[in-house]
């Protein structure tokens, strides 16, 4: 043994001078300017937050990812935005609006005074004409979020500079809402897309956002300065660059190593090493939900009183606590605990192992066919396969055999629409903070959507009212009731909600990491 | 030597003809439906359909083969699904930073390869020797994302001598002539950034180059040995050359030709993108990125980084043959004596 290890000294030693050569090579030329060590981003002008993959691309109609998103909310503005800490819907380029009684109009009038980065006026004009590129026939296929944004807008029609009235097919309170995503909605300058020649600014930004666009190294960085001509308060750091760090332990290494400032895509194996190099972790609820859903045409659950004896076999608080480490809590509605609409007062099947078993026993059911997906999800960590083999687990104990069918995510996506299941696992990203986004999905015909295959023409009614009341407790009261209604019939078995999860150095202040995944950094300071 | 030449690049037509059709057939076959993945969470089924059929997926697959070769000829390898995006212009952003690797993890392998490879040879069972075969046993079965941690952990994390990862403070960056930031730093007399971009450098050149040179070491040192046992050694050393002469001038030149085969194949794999170091380091190079779109179905992407590692693949081994006629005079390229 000690041969062996006299023998790797060598090697060691020649190892470590080649590094030692080249970096203090390099070092000593470096000191001989001002910034030696200009390897970190320790200047306070800048700030650094690092994501696991590049973004899609910067045209809010051209992307549907988060990655997108985080550098898209700060370019760009909507109409609306949301609330610091909800998803409450504010003004922001529209100063006020009104909608009319039957909820078919909505007249904004629009901030006055507000340039693009490129220096053209933001108007009427830009929002008519950012509403009709996603609107027949000037849409595309590759605008992702096109439908679900404006899908219901029948005309937009520019008033006056500074008004502008969009005309709606039905009743749609959530309209509101979209206007104040991240993705879809923000408002791009149309003399930029016109001055691209393809209908597309995705690496060529221009917004009114507190940040204008300065570059981007595909796979590496982007970089945005300050915008100094904002309309609002002025961001506090000059520069900031979203940095890409695929794996997830080489970004704690930089964050540790203070090369960035933030991080985020943290999971419960590096919460230690965050902790340990002296950075505070930001956690908050997440816009998600993590379900399994019964086949409600099929003959074993068609009937909710054998949908409740499963989910009674289910001890949720303990599956949720081994599965996610803390890191996602318990789900006891659909909605997550921020959104308008959530009632603490729904309460879904208790667990009762025993009376689960008796209830089975006395309907006959031994037998179950699950299907789930193989890999992690945003709001599942632990893969689909873990989730189902923990709930396989419960079921045996009362008596029930579950078999399970594993598939990647996009055949299990075919084999969901296929819908030769009794059982299925799934989960749902929030939109737009509107309660619609998820309870809609019970009403939804799309069997991709719609897991359940839940047709309640009671429900499907419940749903619609709600949709076309405006904002208020009357609304969030009728979505406590579509709640409730869904919960009685043990449809869904909602697990947990996946908690948004991000890491900085001590110093930083003013981000807001939003529940909607955006990230918006213009209050952001370092010390 | 010119039709020699000729003759090989040539060669590469037949090459990407076959390694399209493998591709193109792998990908059609094995990667699932890539609509869900461009649509998003809310594509109905009838937007999917539309998609597939503007992009020409329903087309029959040799009608859509020959409509991509058709493409590729004229230099349009299509555009990215994911992020709409021409081919060229995606792999353009992001080879430079590959083969700026490569060529760091090349100079590193081969000069420490050779190196040790010389001395382990020369002094035989001795702990030189030892040492360079224990070297070259750990840089052969060490798995690379480890190491590239462990560097990241030691160097960086303690020391704090090395950045963690990327290719350059972006606040330096050079002004861009080539895309290869070291050479652009150094055209644009950029000292600073020089500087920076070497320091970023360092650690995955090592450890990318760490396989490769293990094999280098391993090589060079059985080829010495078996020159150092021939009968003009020991009449170079009966002459009364001095050592440093004989294995200098004598023995490694003579033993250097399977030594830069395996440089050139190295290199060549090393140009294809290297996925565990560029993802630890986070190099924004094609390795990584290829495994990204085959994830996400872009077929485009897969193809023409593909096509265009076999190009590069079957130049450097040009490279490396016509090195030989340098290294060994005793060969030439005529067609006749070929074989």
């Amino acid at each position: 043994m000690n041969s062996k290890v006299r023998r790797l000294v060598p090697a060691f030693a020649l190892l470590l001078s080649i590094v030692l050569a080249l970096s203090g090579c390099a070092q000593k030329t470096a000191t001989t300017g001002d910034k030696a060590t200009d390897t970190k981003s320790t200047a306070s002008d800048t700030f650094t937050f690092a994501q696991g993959a590049d973004p899609r691309g910067l045209d809010p109609a051209r992307v549907d990812d988060l990655e997108s998103g985080k550098v898209i909310v700060n370019l760009y503005e909507g109409l609306t935005k949301y609330a610091a800490d909800s998803t409450d819907v504010e003004p922001c380029l529209a100063e006020s609006w009104e909608v009319s009684d039957d909820g078919l109009k909505y007249t904004f009038k629009l901030r006055q005074g507000v340039k693009f980065h490129d220096g053209t006026e933001f108007n009427a004009d830009a929002v008519k004409f950012n509403i009709d590129r996603q609107l027949p026939p000037k849409v595309d296929d590759n605008m992702p979020y096109a439908s679900f944004c404006f899908g219901t807008v029948k005309e937009v029609k520019v008033v006056d500079a500074s008004t502008v009235e969009i005309e709606l097919t039905q009743p749609n309170t959530a309209f509101l809402a979209n206007l104040a995503m991240g993705i879809a909605s923000p408002i791009v300058s149309p003399a930029a897309l016109e001055k691209s020649g393809n209908n597309s600014v995705m690496e060529t930004p221009v917004g009114t956002g507190p940040y204008k666009f300065v570059k981007w190294n595909k796979g590496e960085n982007v970089v945005l300065v300050r915008n100094d001509d904002y309309w609002g308060e002025k961001a506090k750091t000059k520069n900031v660059i979203f940095r890409i760090i695929a794996d997830n332990s080489a970004r704690v290494l930089a964050l540790n190593n203070g090369e960035v400032d933030m991080i985020d895509g943290i999971d419960a194996t590096v919460v230690d090493k965050i902790k340990e190099g002296g950075n505070e972790l930001y956690e908050a609820p997440g816009m998600n939900v993590n379900y399994m859903a019964f086949n409600t045409t099929t003959k074993t659950f068609k009937d909710a009183a054998a949908r409740k004896a499963v989910a009674q076999s289910i001890n949720k608080e303990e599956l949720v606590k081994s599965l996610y480490q803390g890191y996602s809590e318990v789900a006891n509605t659909i909605l997550p605990t921020f959104m308008p609409g959530y009632d603490a007062g729904v309460q879904q099947v208790a667990y009762d192992a025993a009376a689960s078993k008796a209830e089975l026993a006395k309907l006959g059911i031994k037998k179950v066919h699950m299907i789930t997906y193989s890999n992690p999800r945003p709001y599942n960590a632990a893969t689909g396969s873990a989730l189902a083999t923990a709930i396989q687990g419960y079921l045996q104990k009362v008596g029930v055999e579950a078999t399970i069918d594993t598939y990647d995510w996009t055949t299990y996506k075919d084999k969901v629409k296929a819908g030769d299941y009794d059982m299925a696992f799934y989960g749902w990203i929030g939109d737009n903070g509107d309660p619609d986004n998820f309870l809609n999905l019970l009403a939804d015909k799309d069997p991709n959507l719609n897991i359940a295959r839940y047709d309640d023409a009671t429900y499907k009614d419940m749903i619609k009212k709600a949709l076309a009341t405006p904002n208020g407790d009357d609304r969030n009261a009728q979505y406590a009731g579509c709640e409730k209604y869904v919960a009685e019939r043990a449809v869904w078995v909602p697990f947990s909600h996946a908690k948004t999860q991000a890491a900085y150095r001590p110093g930083v202040s003013g981000f807001v990491y939003h529940v909607t995944g955006s990230v918006f950094l213009s209050g952001v300071e370092k010390k | 030597m010119l039709k020699y030449v000729i003759k090989r690049i040539l060669m590469v037509v037949p090459v990407m003809i076959g390694v399209s059709i493998i591709v193109f057939s792998l990908m059609r076959v094995f990667s699932p439906d890539p609509a869900p993945v461009v649509l998003g969470q809310h594509a109905t089924q009838e937007q999917m359909a539309a998609w597939r059929e503007t992009q020409g997926l329903n087309e029959p697959i040799l009608k859509q083969y020959v409509l991509y070769v058709k493409g590729a000829v004229t230099g349009d390898l299509g555009t990215s699904y994911y992020t709409q995006t021409p081919v060229s212009k995606e792999i353009a952003a992001r080879f430079p930073a590959t083969i700026e690797l490569a060529v760091a993890a090349i100079i590193f392998a081969s000069l420490v390869g050779v190196t040790l490879g010389v001395v382990a040879a020369v002094k035989k069972n001795s702990i030189f020797d030892a040492g360079g075969t224990l070297i070259a046993l750990v840089g052969v079965s060490i798995p690379i994302f480890w190491l590239g941690i462990l560097f990241i952990m030691f160097f960086s994390g303690y020391l704090h001598l090395l950045p963690t990862g990327g290719r350059i403070n972006v606040l330096l960056e050079p002004v861009h002539v080539t895309g290869f930031y070291m050479l652009d730093a150094l055209l644009t007399g950029n000292r600073e950034a020089f500087d920076d971009a070497l320091l970023h450098i360092i650690l995955p050149a090592l450890t990318l180059g760490m396989y490769s040179m293990a094999i280098i070491t391993r090589m060079t040192r059985s080829t010495m040995l078996d020159v150092l046992g021939q009968d003009y050694v020991r009449t170079a050393r009966a002459k009364g050359l001095s050592e440093l002469k004989v294995v200098g001038k004598h023995a490694l030149r003579n033993s250097m030709i399977p030594v830069v085969t395996v440089i050139g194949l190295q290199f060549g794999a090393l140009l294809g993108g290297a996925l565990l170091t560029e993802s630890v380091f986070s190099w924004p190079g094609i390795g990584k990125f290829t495994v990204d779109c085959i994830l996400k179905s872009d077929l485009p992407i897969v193809q023409g980084i593909v096509l265009l590692v076999a190009v590069v693949f079957v130049l450097v081994n040009l490279c490396a043959d016509l090195i030989y006629a340098f290294l060994d005079p005793r060969i030439k390229y005529s067609s006749k004596k070929e074989g």
